[in-house]
């Protein structure tokens, strides 16, 4: 059963002309967003279609170095983009980053691709990367989240972290509570859209396989696997990245190290 | 030996933000002594206590406890015997217990919390209408600071390191602290390093006072 229908290039035109409606709306109130709403959607027809190709390229050629090149690319973006977001950063925070989302990224996309799924190869592209994909896109949410409840706490509460110490706690002891509200706030999104998935949205990627003509069944069956796939890879990359930047925070002599800590735009 | 030095420091400097504030400090605490700190504002009094107390490194000098390092004893157990009790009350959300209990909870202390201890250093230092079970988060700034110190008391430390510690204190309340202070370092054979800006209050209850003002950074020898 397939009844999708194709789009073709005026169809986008006829989508971009609903965007361009909220533009003029943006001028008549002055709201001064015409020009980032215009920027953003080129952007976005821009860098569809690039990856698009790219897709295409890396499905053409098929080949295990291919998949991983592109997977390496998505990783790196991904890891610069979850450490820009957070209004503190440190030194050593994307090489954090980029580890944590290696790891939860490629082990959770291989378990889904070789033992749920059982693709031959396990780097088929066609599942490989956009999987991978999705497990980026929410870890570095949590990345950033986590990151920046963690670095703004101990900022803001070091008077309590350091009084703990003074008092002879461990680190962990002492900064038990920040990094427990760190890895909460990081995980907040994904249990929140587990929650409500289904009641209040239709997951972009069950939509986009309906739309395509397949079963809806078949749809929930790969949405229920992709939403497991995103909590676990989005609550590891959480703790993991939590857990690195407080052992780069902290140092063998149970001190709390902020000098490396700076402010960052967001 | 009884006599031994509790705190020995030697040729002690520290610094903040890579600036160097004080040099060449020599001091040495003997049991139920009370040493009064005193120094011009930004002088690094400050600095000294957290420095003592291994919450940042010292830019020189070596402290020992008993004749130990703090690598020697491990680095916890330093500051869980070299207590420091900053000037600005830490007040951690939960009720005036929960905030004297939690110390109790680390791994370094080994002692059990004592309810009935705790009650009675609150009314030795004028706390009485306190209750145990009151919301710590909305005591006075007073109030917070003297349980900042019954804190540090009830953990019974070797040496306390105290940092202003009646800065938010009547002249009553402040004689009570000073009066606390000194009957438990006296009964315990514990020491305190205080620092101080009044020479009139500090003469009173403190063993001797040491002027940080030749050690400045930049001060003339």
């Amino acid at each position: 059963m397939n009844t999708a229908v194709t789009i073709d290039y005026l169809d986008l035109v006829v989508a971009a002309s609903l965007v361009l409606v909220a533009g003029l709306v943006s001028v008549a109130l002055r709201l001064g967003l015409a020009r980032r709403l215009a920027l953003a959607s080129v952007r976005t027809v821009v860098q569809l279609l690039l990856v698009g190709y790219v897709l295409k390229l890396v499905f053409g050629v098929g080949h295990w170095y291919a998949v991983l090149g592109m997977a390496a690319v998505m990783i790196l973006a991904a890891a610069r983009a979850a450490v820009r977001r957070p209004s503190h950063t440190f030194a050593g925070a994307f090489g954090h980053s980029f580890v944590t989302l290696l790891a939860t990224g490629l082990a959770v996309t291989l378990t889904v691709t070789a033992v749920i799924l059982r693709v031959e190869p396990w780097y088929h592209a066609r599942y490989f990367i956009p999987l991978l994909g999705m497990i980026l896109g929410n870890g570095l949410t949590g990345i950033s989240l986590g990151l920046d409840t963690l670095l703004s706490g101990l900022v803001q509460q070091r008077h309590l972290v350091e009084a703990d110490l003074a008092l002879g706690a461990t680190a962990w002891e002492s900064a038990r509570p920040q990094v427990q509200d760190a890895v909460r706030r990081g995980m907040i999104p994904i249990i929140n859209s587990m929650m409500v998935v289904g009641l209040v949205s239709l997951p972009g990627m069950m939509t986009g396989q309906i739309l395509a003509g397949a079963d809806p069944l078949e749809a929930v069956k790969y949405q229920i696997v992709v939403m497991f796939m995103v909590a676990a890879a989005t609550s590891l990359g959480t703790i993991g990245v939590v857990m690195l930047a407080f052992r780069r925070l902290f140092n063998p002599r149970h001190q709390l190290c902020l000098e490396c800590v700076r402010e960052q735009e967001s | 030996m009884a006599d031994q030095a509790l705190l020995s420091v030697r040729d002690f400097a520290v610094q903040a933000d890579g600036r160097e504030l004080l040099t060449g400090l020599d001091l040495t605490l003997a049991p139920g002594e009370i040493v009064a700190l005193r120094g011009p504002s930004g002088s690094g009094k400050t600095t000294l206590l957290r420095s003592l107390a291994w919450l940042q490194n010292p830019s020189g000098g070596t402290a020992r406890m008993r004749d130990l390092t703090a690598e020697e004893i491990g680095w916890t157990d330093w500051r869980r015997q070299v207590c420091l009790v900053p000037q600005l009350p830490a007040v951690f959300p939960g009720t005036v217990s929960a905030n004297l209990s939690r110390p109790f909870a680390f791994r370094a202390t080994t002692a059990a919390f004592c309810a009935e201890r705790a009650r009675n250093l609150l009314d030795d230092l004028l706390l009485t209408d306190v209750d145990l079970d009151a919301n710590c988060s909305r005591l006075s700034v007073g109030q917070q600071q003297r349980i900042g110190v019954v804190r540090a008391l009830l953990l019974e430390p070797t040496v306390m390191l105290l940092d202003e510690p009646t800065s938010a204190l009547d002249p009553i309340a402040a004689a009570a602290m000073e009066d606390v202070l000194r009957a438990d370092v006296d009964r315990r054979s514990a020491a305190a390093l205080v620092v101080s800006h009044d020479p009139t209050r500090s003469d009173r209850w403190c063993d001797r006072s040491v002027d940080l003002t030749p050690l400045l950074a930049g001060a003339a020898r």
